[in-house]
């Protein structure tokens, strides 16, 4: 049996820094999605089940924006492509406008004539929605082979690697020394190569230059592993940086308009009291679409980057669980509580990715749902939200 | 106490459950008589429900987790001790009934628990968060399958018992509604501080509910495990949890009968369109657009129209006709289109397209559900009957 | 005063962050009391019924029911030792009947257990029928029986404030707690209230606390007031002794009293 310390002992540290780097992109992706369920929660008190087939839309018109754009498997066969920021950004516009289409198209036909109805009934068309879209979508949309968006078309692959302890620079230049001599072993052995009939059918001479070589790499290898464990390497995908910097641009902007405009304060006043807010002079309705054109253009813009940075097949079913946990933040974050939801969505991320590095990651999907429910027993209103009182 | 109308309908019911099992088992293949058994689980499960939801008034959506308890439950036991027990099938199947219950009655009383602190959609995740729990950890559970299915369950299929189940449930919940302890339930669902200053024990009540619904739904699990002979994880996914729910709204939220028939209505539509040939393009697309033009239309009469009864009745049959007739011209038009003509859909692949639909189209044009909150009687077929005819005009709406 | 003490408040007091809403408010009620609590709005009226029936507990300062302390018990804990209450901004069982709504009052009385109500026996079957016959005579007494199967929800307003009285008194307290029940009444159905509100007092033996915003009602009614502003007790006597009160003049300063 293992004891709880040897647990903890046995876990690799190192790697920790590393894996909270990955959480980071994963927690703005969440953080993205969890801003639609909990702005149209906050307005219409809905718990919005399409959002995730919004997600699954936006991650769709990214694929065929880049399709269009020359990144498509047929024209990537013929040709290779160098891509830009500027293809990136147009597949994320296109991603934004299209989900803030659907998002809007969705409110206005299955939700606005639902409105004064109960709300376990417009709960219901939402699943309905939901439903409609998933299946509906794979009738027209390719699903199988599921398709990816190439990753050529993201400018910015590799990652930027930033030292943290630097290497012993004895073994450092023993290692520089190693990867000289195996250089010169190749080199002498790609020479021979070219004299040789065959890669199957050496003659001595080549065997004997190939063994070299092997030897050579090994010892290259043994070396640098050696010098590597000395010091200790970050190395941050530029794609993660990328998603992590847009998202918190997304939010500014967000923040800005519903704390400093006048729509911001109308939407604000709907949150709070629905009626009330129509009686002042406010059209909800004008508010309800606003609400839905940032929360969709928001889920399209986390959809763009899922797909092109962190790459996922696409199928019209993918964004399913991805929707529950990203509601599971807003829940956690308090539901309605713009702050909130981005708390709620990096809290998730990282404790997924803490999983992971625990080795445990087949309970990965488990561990949303236990701290959300552990934090809810403990705080009825998620971390930042006030559970109301109820007047008596 | 009238004990000869109670005899009288014990008797009939099981001569009922027997009448359905025998009637599925010389008249369809296996195929058919699973459907007639998971029809009947799904009565189970939705009315279960009904409890929970529209009873209580708590919004559980993770219904299936309970199922999955009972079914895990009772699979594991009959497959390691049914070779070594003396008792009959039936006999073993109604205590693995028993056992499944049990279980299930544990994990709703610990579902049941957050209810006390947390309201409305707090609670709906958390529900949903338990089941999906449930499912991870049997996941992980060697012991249970893991992620493969828990098979070589001995086979028990026993129609009947399926169908005396769902009786049983349907009979529990209507005497709940007719004694003066299960309108506590009602009032615990309407206003929770005003029941407890009335003396309502709410703690009590909400759990027993969560405890109550939860042991039929396990009960049903059972039966699921001992008719499929092996069950997954997915078996109980958040779909499920969801189909149920639907059901139980989509019946009337708090409304037995609804339950009951949206629940074998449900569960028989996408079965029925499996099975259809294949559909053109066109014809979808001529569908899709006058079913849209037809709920708007149906919609405007409902609210803006204010003439007898009779006569918006009229209106409704003559806008569903006129759809007909328009789709017909539509889908004939499209059909001249070469893309459209040439594309084909088979009825498995737009069976839950039209599921989905439905739920829209029927939360769209009568949002309180089909039963709303009424229970079948021959009173409401007499009412609706004065209604049309212009009769009864102050009776209730139906 | 020979009767026992009911009710007792001894400094109840509570606190919400910094806001004191009733500070160490003091009075008593004996049995078969007709008993005021009047005050401007905001004045605590209706925290004061909350903590006597257990929606708050008191941050400071005791309440005694028949010489038992109560504070800290949950609600329904306090209807079964006999405290039942109305409420100020209508709280019934909107979907349920009239008769029902009552029958719900009568849950305290329920000897029958959940199985046998499940499995229809008749145990829970004579209870029901039992408590739907004291219901019914109840709604007589409140002049409801011609509504008995209407959805409570349909009822008109002055209705529903009987219907409110006639719940509680399913519960079968010995205080009853009625908190603004004449609110949106007119004068007659205000009359024919009060003429209730002592039937029920003198045919019942119930004691009765009420609180009203109409000082006619309340001072020809009551027998005895207590007046509270900011969540402090300004005066307590008999009718005619209050209405004299410069205090109370100043606090209800622009309301005709």
């Amino acid at each position: 049996m293992d004891s709880g310390l040897h647990l903890v002992a046995g876990l690799d540290w190192g790697a920790l820094p590393q894996n909270l780097i990955l959480a980071i992109g994963l927690g703005a992706v969440y953080a993205l999605i969890a801003l639609g369920y909990t702005m149209v929660y906050g307005v219409l008190k809905l718990i919005n089940f399409a959002h995730s087939e919004v997600f699954m839309l936006g991650a769709y018109t990214a694929l065929f924006t880049s399709y269009w754009l020359g990144f498509s498997p047929e024209a990537l066969q013929q040709a290779s492509r160098e891509s830009n920021w500027l293809n990136l950004l147009m597949m994320l516009l296109a991603s934004m406008v299209f989900c803030a289409v659907v998002g809007v198209i969705i409110e206005f036909f299955a939700y606005r004539p639902m409105r004064d109805q109960p709300r376990i009934a417009s709960l219901i068309t939402a699943i309905g929605v939901s439903l409609l879209i998933q299946y509906g979508g794979a009738l027209v949309l390719p699903v199988s082979p599921p398709p990816s968006i190439n990753e050529a078309v993201n400018p910015y692959r590799g990652s930027i690697p930033v030292q943290l302890i630097a290497q012993n620079p004895a073994l450092a230049a023993e290692a520089a020394k190693a990867k000289e001599a195996f250089d010169v072993a190749d080199a002498a052995f790609q020479e021979q190569m070219k004299a040789e009939r065959s890669e199957f059918d050496l003659s001595p001479r080549g065997l004997e230059l190939r063994t070299a070589k092997q030897v050579a790499e090994r010892n290259y290898r043994t070396v640098r592993k050696k010098a590597e464990d000395s010091g200790r390497e970050l190395s941050i995908p530029k794609g993660q940086m990328i998603m992590f910097g847009t998202t918190v641009m997304l939010m500014a902007v967000l923040t800005w308009l519903v704390l400093k405009t006048r729509t911001g304060r109308a939407m604000r006043a709907a949150s709070h009291d629905f009626d009330t807010a129509s009686l002042m002079g406010i059209s909800v309705n004008r508010i309800v679409t606003i609400t839905f054109i940032i929360g969709s253009a928001l889920a399209g813009a986390g959809a763009m980057m899922q797909a092109t940075f962190i790459g996922t097949p696409l199928t019209t079913f993918y964004a399913v669980s991805l929707g529950v946990k990203a509601f599971v933040a807003a829940v956690l974050g308090g539901i309605g509580n713009i702050p909130g939801a981005v708390l709620g969505g990096m809290l998730m991320a990282l404790a997924e990715t803490l999983v992971v590095w625990m080795g445990k990651s087949e309970w990965k999907d488990a561990i949303a749902f236990v701290i959300l429910i552990v934090v809810l027993l403990f705080r009825p209103g998620g971390l930042l939200g006030s559970a109301k009182v109820e007047k008596v | 106490m009238n004990w000869p109308i109670r005899i009288g309908s014990i008797v009939l019911a099981i001569v009922v459950c027997f009448g359905i099992q025998y009637l599925a088992t010389t008249m369809l293949k296996s195929d058919g008589q699973r459907l007639v058994a998971l029809a009947g689980l799904y009565v189970t499960l939705a009315v279960s429900l009904n409890m929970i939801n529209g009873i209580t008034g708590q919004f559980s959506i993770g219904h299936a987790a309970f199922y999955c308890v009972g079914a895990y439950i009772a699979g594991f036991v009959s497959l390691r001790f049914f070779q070594a027990q003396p008792l009959q099938p039936v006999l073993w199947l109604v205590v693995m009934m028993v056992l499944g219950a049990a279980a299930a009655c544990v994990a709703g009383f610990v579902v049941g628990l957050p209810s006390l602190r947390l309201r409305g959609d707090y609670l709906a995740i958390v529900t949903l968060g338990f089941g999906e729990i449930i499912r991870i950890v049997i996941q992980n559970t060697k012991e249970l399958g893991g992620a493969y299915a828990l098979d070589k369950i001995p086979a028990i299929r026993e129609i009947w018992l399926v169908w005396l189940l769902a009786i049983v449930t349907i009979a529990v919940s209507r005497n709940l509604l007719k004694t003066a302890r299960g309108l506590a339930f009602l009032a615990v669902r309407e206003d929770e501080v005003a029941s407890s200053a009335m003396g309502v024990n709410v703690t009590q009540i909400k759990v027993t509910a969560f405890v109550l619904g939860s042991a039929f739904a396990g009960a049903a699990g059972a039966l699921l495990a001992h008719y499929e002979t092996s069950i997954l994880p997915t078996t109980f996914s958040m779909d499920v949890s969801f189909i149920i729910l639907t059901m139980v709204v989509l019946g009337g939220s708090g409304s037995i009968t609804g339950s009951a028939l949206a629940a074998v209505s449900l569960f028989y539509l996408p079965e029925y369109l499996r099975s259809q040939p294949p559909v053109s393009g066109a014809s979808l697309a001529a569908a899709v657009i006058v079913i849209v033009a037809v709920v708007a239309v149906l919609r405007r009469i409902q609210h803006h129209y204010h003439g007898t009864v009779a006569k918006k009745v009229g209106l409704y049959i003559g806008s569903i006709v006129g759809g007909v007739v328009a789709k017909l011209i539509l889908g004939a038009l499209f059909g001249l289109i070469p893309a459209f003509a040439k594309a084909s859909y088979t009825g498995d692949k737009l069976r839950m397209v039209i599921f989905a639909g439905t739920l829209i189209i029927v939360m769209l044009l009568r949002p309180q559900g089909i039963f709303a909150h009424h229970e079948f009687s021959w009173t409401l077929i007499r009412r609706l009957y004065d209604k049309v005819r212009g009769k009864g005009a102050q009776g209730a709406p139906a | 005063m020979s009767k026992p003490v009911v009710l007792d408040l001894k400094d109840a007091t509570i606190r919400f962050g910094g806001l004191i809403a009733v500070n160490k408010v003091n009075f008593n009620i004996h049995e078969g009391d007709l008993f005021g609590l009047i005050g401007p709005n905001g004045a605590g009226k209706t925290t004061c019924f909350n903590l006597i029936t257990g929606v708050y507990t008191p941050t400071e300062g005791d309440i005694f029911f028949k010489g038992n302390r109560i504070n800290g018990l949950a609600p329904n804990k306090i209807a079964a030792r006999g405290i039942c209450r109305t409420f100020q901004n209508i709280r019934l069982f909107g979907s349920l009947s009239v008769l029902e709504n009552v029958v719900v009052g009568g849950f305290l009385r329920h000897r029958t257990g959940l199985l046998s109500a499940l499995a229809y026996l008749p145990p829970a079957i004579h209870e029901t029928a039992a408590l739907r016959v004291q219901a019914m005579e109840l709604l007589e007494v409140l002049d409801l029986a011609d509504v008995a199967d209407v959805r409570s929800r349909d009822l008109p307003y002055g209705k529903q404030r009987r219907l409110e009285i006639a719940r509680a008194m399913a519960t079968g307290p010995e205080l009853l707690l009625l908190d603004e029940p004449a609110a949106g009444m007119n004068p007659n159905e205000k009359e024919d209230l009060a003429e209730t509100v002592r039937l029920i007092r003198d045919n019942f033996g119930k004691t009765i606390l009420l609180i009203e915003h109409d000082m006619k009602f309340v001072m020809n009614l009551c027998e005895k007031i207590v007046v509270l502003d900011h969540g402090e007790e300004i005066a307590q006597g008999p009718p005619a002794e209050i209405r004299n009160n410069p205090k109370v003049i100043e606090a209800y300063l622009g309301e005709a009293v």
